[in-house]
């Protein structure tokens, strides 16, 4: 039965309450709202109740649809991150799903094996020259790559570079201001056999120039332009080569054999790019697949190793191209030899730079090779050897055996001493010469085993010359200091050693972190040929070797990324944290105006409880009208949670973009998001319109008949308002004091934050409670003074009497805008300032002005003169001589990673890891959280070297900056981090010993330099540097260091703006929150607002009666606003002290910089707002009709 | 309800603590009413006679005594020994309500008020709005049944709660200054509707009143002074 009330016309929409229905029709003439019901039900009741009511009800459903449209709002941000860097992971790798990479060089005859496109990936410096300015840009991606590789990587057909010409991305055209047609040079290090921090190496930069045409330039888009192999959201700078353009320019071309060299070159890579579209499904196995192929089609001159038949002795011989043949492959080939039943010779050569009697200066050799080799145990067929008078019992430690030649040489004899120097290689490049003295033991003839070339591994410019002086010095040779003896000797028997030491005391002396033998002779099993046991051990070898350990393994780099795009920022979380006072603003003020509601409607609860409605039928009558105005609420808010997400995404891409750095980011609405956040908002408002509801209970039937809506204070209640303010007064004071005093645990509590830090956070807290619970037993003793003074004061007491009417109105109110004022306050307290540019070795620059780095490693020491000589490092003009003189470099040895600072979005498993040289942990500096400089002494120590120790669980003391440690990766003062040795045979647990604050090292990790060469053997030389120089030379010392060492790709930036990049970060998220913060504001203001109104819309009689008794406009408008004044200052005060309480820690740290005037401003221009907010509550107050409200009509 | 429903307090107390010692309001109270009884208490302000007619309604406790409404049950129903749920269920079926305030829900029709409590059990019945109706027409609003509250006069909300009050033909009609609010002709109309549906409905009626008028209209009168309830 439906009855209808129709106010006359037609309508234009109908709204059909039935008992379950709501329906709808068009209706042409007006567009009147007809409502019609059925028979009274308690479903219709409830609806007819809520639409009766509907400006309460409305600003309810508003309240739970902020908080609907907040709580999905972030967790659309939140997919929305995630799925955008999921995007960002595809665009960057294109169809590239796999990738092999690594320093070593391997056939390009792999890929094609390997079904793979071949590519050479390395960093270089790039610089584009013009007649006026040089524009350099450093850490450059240069990519050599084919035609099938550039496909994978989503470049078009017509731009694939070719010839002389490279095709570069946005990013790099702008940092070079280049254009298409234009020159740049790139300066790419030279691969080198033999590493560059070996005897034998090439120290000197061995860079090379390789001048391009710009062919063209990619936009920005997805493809090529933004592939990089690390997941970063920042745009990378790429530059794209022709392979053999690259193979060329590098020496890495096929050379065909000819007459002259009839063993020739293969073409060399050092990456495989690999795109199939099953690896999306299982990525890891499919991964270990293509690795076996990979490990299945590799030869051993894919590892830079060579089996050499030594045909004097009819041995083979197993070498390396990089001369010193590493640990595992020397294990390899001995247990090759074990497998075949025949002995093996490991052997280690060196080179000494003289052999002389110690008494005779004309008794003397040059630049003779030295072996370790266990001479006396030499079997056939490596031995043995013949010598002159007898072969000696045994070799004792230090003593040498030296063959006929060099004997005659030195005109030594058995038993007589002799010296001999040789070059150690220093930790900065340097060559200092050590010299030692030892005792012959025994002559070896120039005959049979003794004069085996062999004995020393080939090296291209050293073995294969003709005379010494034809080497291609690695060092600065005594040329004319070589005798014609010497000559003689090379002619005759080229490197062939002419000392023998034990091989422990050679390995003693010369063993490097790249291993400790040249080459392990093998025996030829009988009856087999060369050949066929060449291709045993190889197969052994190869069979052996983890693929893992040799950089031949494939990353599921796509699958990594995709990982990796589930974020190390976890937006929805940050975005509910920045939300959480707007979400608790948007509770307290749907309980606020529930109560108010409820209060609104008192006399009708009276009703029908005395009218025989059980208090359970009452509350459920009740929450069932709040479950509707909550399911509205929330779908409304569900809705508004798409648009707060966009708004969020637009803010985070133009705004804010420097939190985030990239404008990348688009909106993905994932349905689940907008029903988790719709139902986390309908619970936690139906908990709060239940937490309304329930302070009816303590009101009786009767006095809610009457429209009794709080009970009497007594004096009970009174102080357990004034018990409760003191006890959290004094917990947060004993937990300031505890904390002063050092009382608190030196440990992390949770998530990277000290015991000190989450102690002053308690303590604001329990400042803002106690503040309220002040506020309330203020209230109750108002109540029981009485009116007295005139004027003004008088009025303004009034006022403070009516806040205390409705006490538990009042304090809602106040804490509402206590809560919002402790996020705003806190905030802004929060700001750090970036532009600290005085270097000041507390601080976060460290008292440094300069932090560079190189695209290639640079080995010496740049504040020696012959350190900068050996880089060609020098001053071109008297203000860069000034500034070299003023300049000392500290430089740190790189282990390239991921970016683990705030910069990067991604997850990151493995962050860059800085070697510290011991120079810079005795100068130490910097701001420690919870420490000062000694900090710096925790890097010694670990357990890496220590015997016993097993494998897992090595363990390397680090320092990081309290945001990559704290937000990236997650982890505080004395948290592991897993970390894998580069030679992937052991993983060690970096522990953090100590967090800088605000420092120039975000997005690193710190070790000493001793752990860092065990870790990372095959990281050579310096790749990033701190400058110390005074601000007025550091232009100057910032150009010469670019332009002087434009070769290594050296690039600097003053600390200041670097760190004012990781502190805009910082302060963008607090300005985010600050915005949202102030929206809580805006919602506590709405409160205040909404409860001055409702205050006075109660009290229209004693309105009417002050009026009546001559009270004037103003005083009544003073009256109110004296009220609001009170409510609005006492949460103003309260937030902002408890705020400040909080952020204690930070306030005392040297980067804060509180902005205390704009502080005080905005607080200001709140409380206006906030007083301005009741002029509504003044116009209805002063519109109230004085006759007919005080004759009741 | 039987003929011989009636309503038996014994002992009556009622207390309230305050800073300066207890307050004793009512007098160990006692009173026998038959069914069909009509009385009016009045006394001065302050003296409990609200007390004691929110406790006979069970909206209030007393502090000692008992409340008997004999009824259907032969062993007769005490409010008070009951639990809230129970205590609504007896407000609900054996009283009824008239306050000096209407209390009419605003958003309900005239006819809707009165069938309110039917919403605490059963809901609306054919019968129930059957009745309704009857009462409305009682009283004389039956042309203004679909008219909301706002739309009647002070005189017109009071009948339609006095109508509500009847809508379970209680045993017990409790009237707290029924015509406190209006004016002498409404106040007297109100008067005399109440005597009438009292008699009709065969219900015991007690009304507290400051109105000598309205008061000397009841066939038994009680003075409520000092704690103490007597006949006048």
């Amino acid at each position: 039965m439906f009855r209808r009330q129709n106010r006359g016309g037609g309508p234009d929409l109908w709204w059909l309450l039935s008992n379950h229905t709501i329906g709808w029709g068009p209706c042409p003439n007006s567009f009147r709202v007809v409502i019609l019901i059925s028979t009274l039900t308690r479903n219709g009741l409830i609806f007819r109740s809520l639409l009766f009511a509907w400006r309460t009800n409305l600003a309810i459903v508003l309240g739970v649809a902020v908080s609907a449209a907040v709580i999905g709002g972030a967790l659309i941000v939140g997919d929305s991150v995630r799925a955008s860097l999921r995007q960002m992971t595809l665009d960057r790798l294109g169809n590239v799903d796999g990738i092999v990479t690594g320093p070593r060089f391997f056939r390009q005859e792999l890929a094609a094996k390997s079904d793979a496109a071949p590519a050479i990936v390395m960093v270089a410096g790039v610089q584009r020259k013009t007649d006026t300015v040089t524009r350099r840009a450093g850490q450059v991606n240069v990519y050599g790559i084919e035609a099938a590789g550039w496909a994978m990587l989503l470049g078009q057909r017509e731009q694939l570079p070719q010839g002389p010409a490279v095709v570069i991305n946005q990013s790099l055209a702008d940092a070079l201001n280049a254009a298409v047609g234009q020159e740049i040079t790139i300066w790419i290090e030279l691969p080198s056999a033999v590493p560059r921090d070996t005897l034998l190496g090439k120290r000197d930069n061995d860079s090379q120039e390789v001048t391009v045409t710009v062919g063209n330039i990619l936009p920005d888009g997805p493809g090529a332009a933004r592939f990089g192999l690390n997941p970063t959201q920042q745009l990378p700078m790429n530059a794209f080569v022709a392979l053999d353009t690259l193979q060329d320019a590098l020496n890495l071309a096929e050379i065909k054999p000819t007459r002259r060299d009839p063993v020739g070159a293969v073409a060399r890579i050092n990456s495989l790019l690999m795109g199939d579209k099953e690896a999306t499904q299982q990525p890891q196995a499919i991964a270990e697949q293509r690795t076996e192929r990979i490990k299945s089609q590799s030869t051993l001159a894919d590892l830079n190793l060579r089996i050499v038949h030594d045909t004097s002795l009819n041995v083979l011989v197993v070498e390396s191209e990089q001369m010193i043949l590493e640990t595992r492959f020397a294990d390899a080939a001995k247990a090759a030899a074990e497998k075949l039943g025949v002995p093996s010779s490991p052997v280690m050569v060196y080179l000494a730079n003289w052999v002389r009697h110690p008494t005779d200066p004309n008794a003397y050799s040059m630049y003779s090779t030295v072996a370790g080799l266990d001479v006396l145990a030499l079997q056939t067929p490596f031995g043995p050897f013949e010598f002159v008078g007898g072969e000696p019992a045994q070799l004792a430690e230090g003593e040498v055996i030296i063959n006929e030649f060099l004997a005659e040489d030195l005109k030594a004899k058995v038993g007589d001493s002799i010296r001999y120097g040789y070059h150690i290689v220093g930790s900065q490049g340097e060559l200092p010469e050590e010299e030692r003295s030892t005792v012959v033991r025994g002559i070896v003839r120039m005959t049979g085993p003794a004069v085996d070339k062999n004995l020393t591994p080939h090296v291209k410019g050293v073995t294969d010359v003709d005379s010494l002086s034809d080497w291609d010095q690695p060092f600065p040779m005594k040329l004319d200091e070589v005798t014609p003896r010497d000559d003689e000797y090379w002619d005759s028997y080229r490197a062939t050693p002419k000392m023998f030491f034990r091989l422990q005391d050679a390995q003693a002396m010369w063993r490097s972190r790249y291993g400790s033998l040249t080459s392990v002779r093998i025996a030829i099993p009988e009856g087999q040929t060369f050949e066929s046991t060449r291709d045993e051990v190889a197969k052994f070898i190869l069979d052996h070797i983890n693929p893992a350990d040799v950089g031949l393994a494939v990353q599921p780099v796509k699958a990594i990324g995709l990982q990796a795009a589930n974020g190390a920022t976890d937006f929805t979380g940050l975005f509910i944290g920045f939300s959480f006072f707007l979400i608790l603003a948007a509770m307290i003020l749907v309980g606020l105006l529930f109560r108010l509601a409820i209060e609104q409607r008192v006399r009708q609860l009276g009703l029908l409880g005395a009218i025989g409605w059980s208090p359970q039928q009452i509350r459920r009558h009740m929450l069932s009208e709040g479950a509707v105005l909550v399911a509205i609420g929330s779908v409304l808010g569900g809705m508004a949670a798409v648009l707060y997400a966009q708004g969020m995404i637009y803010g985070l891409t133009t705004w804010w973009i420097g939190a985030i750095g990239t404008k990348f980011l688009r909106v993905d609405v994932q349905p689940l998001a907008v029903m988790s956040g719709v139902l986390a908002a309908a619970v936690t408002s139906f908990g709060s319109i239940a937490w309304g509801l329930r302070q009816l209970r303590t009101i009786s039937l009767r006095e809610r008949l009457v429209g009794v809506t709080e009970v009497d204070v007594t004096h009970a209640t009174t102080s357990k308002a004034g018990r409760r303010a003191a006890i959290s007064g004094g917990f947060a004071a004993m937990l300031i004091l505890a904390s002063g005093l050092g009382l608190m645990p030196a440990q992390e509590a949770f998530s990277g934050f000290s015991w000190a830090v989450v102690s002053f956070f308690i303590a604001g807290i329990l400042f803002l409670a106690s503040g309220l619970w002040a506020f309330s037993a203020w209230l109750q003793i108002g109540k029981q003074s009485g009116v007295r003074g005139h004027g003004l004061a008088g009025i303004v007491r009034l006022g403070g009497r009516n806040a205390a009417r409705r006490k538990q109105r009042s304090v809602l109110t106040t804490g509402l805008i206590a809560s919002a004022t402790f996020v705003v306050a806190a905030v802004a307290a929060g700001h750090k300032n970036p532009a600290r540019e005085a270097p000041d070795k507390a601080s976060g620059n460290g008292g440094f002005t300069l932090v560079a780095e190189s695209s290639s490693p640079i080995l010496y020491d740049l504040n020696t003169a012959e350190g900068r000589s050996k880089v060609n490092l020098e001053a071109r003009t008297p203000e860069q001589a000034a500034a070299l003189a003023a300049m000392k470099v500290f430089p740190f040895r790189v282990k390239p990673g991921e970016d683990a600072s705030c910069l990067n979005l991604f997850q990151t498993r493995a962050p860059t890891i800085l070697g510290v040289p011991e120079a810079m942990i005795e100068r130490g500096g910097f701001k420690f959280v919870g420490g000062g400089s000694e900090m710096w002494k925790k890097l010694h120590g670990g357990n890496l070297f220590t015997a016993g120790t097993s494998a897992d669980d090595k363990e390397v003391p680090v320092l990081g900056d309290m945001n990559t440690l704290m937000f990236n990766l997650k982890k505080g003062v004395g948290s592991k981090l897993a970390y894998p040795a580069e030679d992937a045979t052991f993983q060690s647990w970096l522990t953090v010993q100590g967090m800088f604050d605000g420092a120039v090292f975000q997005g690193v990790l710190l070790m000493s330099e001793e752990n860092f060469l065990k870790l990372f053997p095959e990281r050579k030389g310096f790749q990033y540097f701190l400058v110390e120089v005074p601000p007025e030379h550091a232009t100057a010392a910032a150009e010469m260091l670019e332009t002087e060492l434009a070769e290594y790709g050296f690039d600097t930036e003053p600390v200041a703006e670097r760190l004012a990049r990781f502190l805009a970060v910082q302060n963008t998220y607090l300005s985010t929150f600050q915005s949202l913060g102030g929206l809580g504001l805006l919602l506590g203001t709405f409160g205040l607002a909404t409860v001055m109104l409702r205050n006075v819309l109660e009290r229209q009689p004693e309105l009417a009666l002050l009026r009546a008794v001559g009270y004037r406009s103003g005083q009544i408008a003073g009256l109110i606003l004296s009220e609001t004044a009170l409510l609005l200052c006492w949460g103003l005060i309260t937030g902002t002290v408890a705020a400040l309480l909080s952020m204690g820690p930070h306030l005392v740290s040297t980067g804060a910089d509180v902005p205390w005037i704009s502080g005080a401003g905005l607080l200001i221009a709140i409380a206006v707002t906030g007083l301005l907010s009741a002029a509504y509550a003044v116009r209805t107050a002063l519109a109230v009709p004085i006759v007919s409200t005080l004759r009741g009509e | 309800m039987t003929a011989a429903a009636a309503l038996i307090i014994r002992g009556l107390t009622k207390t309230y603590p305050t800073p300066d010692g207890e307050l004793r309001i009512l007098e160990g109270v006692n009173l026998e009413l038959p069914r069909g009884s009509a009385i009016a208490i009045i006394g001065p302000s302050g003296a409990g006679k609200s007390t004691l007619l929110y406790m006979l309604g069970a909206l209030d406790t007393p502090t000692q005594g008992t409340i008997t409404l004999l009824g259907e049950d032969p062993q007769g129903m005490n409010p008070h020994a009951m639990n809230p749920t129970e205590q609504a269920a007896f407000r609900n079926w054996h009283v009824g309500f008239v306050f000096q305030d209407h209390h009419l829900l605003p958003q309900c029709s005239v006819l809707e008020n009165v069938l309110i409590p039917t919403l605490a059990g059963a809901g609306v019945t054919a019968e129930m709005e059957t009745r309704a109706r009857h009462l409305l027409d009682r009283v004389g609003l039956s042309s203004r049944l679909d008219h909301l509250p706002a739309k009647l006069s002070g005189g017109e909300r009071q009948r339609v709660a006095v109508c509500r009050a009847l809508i379970h033909q209680p045993a017990l009609l409790l009237a707290d200054e029924p015509t406190g609010n209006l004016d002498r002709a409404s106040a007297e109309a109100v008067g005399t509707l109440l005597l009438e549906l009292q008699r009709e409905q065969n219900t015991i009626l007690i009304c507290v009143t400051h109105s000598l008028e309205l008061a000397n209209r009841f066939p038994r009168k009680f003075e409520l002074r000092d704690g103490h309830l007597n006949e006048v």
